[in-house]
């Protein structure tokens, strides 16, 4: 019997020839994301830089784990609290002492963007990352899971995780996508069909026919949102388009691997996405393009199409917060900034945002290319959060109501 | 930690995310951090600690004394982060069916049962695997990598 990508990465990782479902595994780590709130005081009195000082001098030696492979973003700037400047500055610290690779400034933005935008993420490779959201990597053919805290100390220390390898679903991908029709769509369709305990700390691997025309930024929306899922990874083949990126991001060598054809599944889906619609319906009274999920230089680009010519609803807010100043600059450099401020919509700094903080007041709604409508995540807990691409956001935005896109894209 | 213990039971339903969780189950219960004592177990429903990897609320259940949390399932992370911490996490299918709140279960993480004192229904889990036991037992992953360093050493 051969195995999926993810078990192939694990047994590559844990030093063994072969794994299965359920095998507790020990696994070496190639790359571990760190953002800088894990650094200031608010998970533990000390710190991430001074939990980890302290084990180190209880193990009795200096040098942790490969500070090569340690990337470490600020995903709020300015930092807007006392408590999370400290974090930033310890962040600093552990940098310059260890060597760990820092981003900031006009480097910087959303930490899992940057991670793909400057080449630290590979087919093959097993990374984690001390954030929910570091699922998003598997979008090129890598294992990537996020992390708490704790083990985040225990990594930097040791380089190793211990992990119970997951089982696989398999989900095909096949028809002719639309051209309404962005990963936001595909995924917020195949979670639906989960359900509420869909893939919970299981593997979600995709393939099929309609693979090839998915879009790295596509894909990587898709894949962060397996955690919304549950489930512990997901996990894209790393076909030529996948290569092809990484090639322009990143010099360093890799092993692509690719799942035999006959590995093991626990289930199999299959979706064709020549069916699939834009995820619709209510009034609203905010508009937010942003976050790790959805606001990279392609969704820019079909926000924009969309707004160009147009204004954002006067009973909307429309909030524009793009994925990180890579993909700001090159909207920037398409004109698409121009084409946000025109309409009126509030173009913002790079970094997490109102993904995090409070800007819903009691009984408001919200369409957010975002991931997450838990009750109170961006304010009240009486305001409303609806989950869309990219281009249902902006259309509503213009429309100020929650509407299908289809009729606003230029044809 | 002891591998059998009992405890006094606070139920609570679905989708609990770890936003709600902080404070001990602030969100949900504001009041429950005056009511809960240490040896309580909390038993939930399904995808219990979805979200967000942020540790304050883990550790707000462990600072509480809770010393278990059952649940039909919980997110990996979540998992992870408590039993690193120290506290026993366990996924038990169809757990919420045999209890009420304030029933007294018994809990045996390696043999893998959970018994309810107050009606006699039991459930079956998963045993903890070696290598949990062993973290679980020195009271969380910190305390049992400085351990086992300093043994190798």
């Amino acid at each position: 019997m051969g195995m999926t990508i993810t078990e192939k990465i694990c047994a590559r990782s844990a030093g063994k020839d072969r794994v299965r479902p359920g095998d507790m595994i020990d696994a070496e780590i190639d790359k571990l994301y760190i953002k800088d709130l894990r650094f200031s005081k608010a998970e533990d009195p000390k710190g991430l830089y001074g939990l980890f000082k302290e084990i180190l001098k209880d193990m009795g030696i200096h040098k942790a784990w490969d500070p090569d492979k340690v990337i470490i973003n600020l995903d709020e700037q300015p930092a807007r609290s006392t408590r999370r400047l400290e974090g930033q500055e310890s962040a600093k610290q552990f940098s310059r002492e260890h060597g760990a690779t820092l981003y900031q400034g006009y480097d910087g933005g959303i930490g899992h963007n940057v991670m793909v935008e400057k080449g630290h993420v590979k087919p093959g490779e097993f990374i984690v990352g001390a954030d929910s959201h570091s699922c998003t990597y598997g979008a090129l053919g890598c294992f990537a899971t996020g992390i708490g805290f704790t083990e985040t100390a225990g990594v930097l220390a040791t380089g190793r995780i211990w992990l119970q390898v997951p089982p696989a679903v398999y989900v095909e991908l096949a028809g002719k996508r639309p051209a309404w029709i962005w990963g936001k769509d595909i995924v917020l369709r195949i979670m639906a069909d989960f359900g509420a305990n869909g893939a919970v700390n299981k593997t979600i691997e995709y393939g099929g026919s309609a693979v090839a025309d998915i879009s790295i930024e596509s894909r990587l929306s898709m894949c962060n949102m397996a955690v919304e899922s549950l489930a512990l990874n997901a996990v894209f083949p790393p076909d030529e388009r996948a290569i092809a990126y990484v090639r322009q991001v990143s010099d360093a060598p890799f092993t692509p691997v690719e799942s035999d054809p006959d590995a093991e599944y626990e289930s199999r889906l299959r979706f064709d996405l020549s069916d699939m619609e834009p995820f619709v319906a209510a009034p609203i009274n905010q508009a937010f393009i942003g976050t790790c999920s959805n606001s990279r230089i392609e969704d820019l680009r079909v926000a924009a199409n969309i707004l160009k010519g147009k204004t954002v609803h006067p009973g909307v807010r429309m909030i524009v917060t793009p994925a990180s100043y890579g993909a700001y600059f090159q909207a920037r450099e398409e004109g698409l900034l121009q084409i946000f401020e025109k309409s009126k919509a509030l173009l913002t700094a790079s970094e997490c945002g109102i993904c995090t903080r409070p800007s819903l007041a009691t009984g408001e709604v919200c369409i957010s290319s975002g991931n997450r409508n838990f009750s109170g995540r961006m304010g009240h807990r009486e305001a409303q959060i609806f989950l869309g691409s990219p281009a249902t956001v902006a259309a509503s935005a213009v429309a100020g109501e929650i509407v299908d896109p289809r009729e606003f894209l230029p044809s | 930690m002891k591998k059998k213990f009992t405890g006094r039971v606070w139920k609570f339903g679905d989708c609990i995310d770890s936003g709600n969780i902080k404070g001990v189950m602030e969100g949900i219960d504001p009041e429950f951090h005056a009511k809960v004592r240490p040896g309580d177990v909390i038993v939930a429903g399904i995808n219990f600690g979805m979200g967000s990897s942020a540790e304050e609320a883990p550790r707000s259940l462990r600072d509480a004394g809770i010393a278990a949390i059952l649940a039909e399932s919980i997110s990996n992370i979540y998992l992870r982060t408590l039993i690193n911490l120290g506290l026993p996490a366990i996924e038990c299918a169809g757990i919420s069916a045999i209890v009420a709140e304030g029933d007294e279960l018994e809990v045996d993480l390696e043999s893998g049962g959970v018994r309810n004192l107050t009606n006699g229904n039991a459930r079956a889990f998963a045993p903890f695997s070696d290598h949990a036991i062993a973290i679980l037992e020195k009271g969380g992953l910190i305390p049992y990598l400085k351990s086992s360093f300093a043994k190798d050493r």
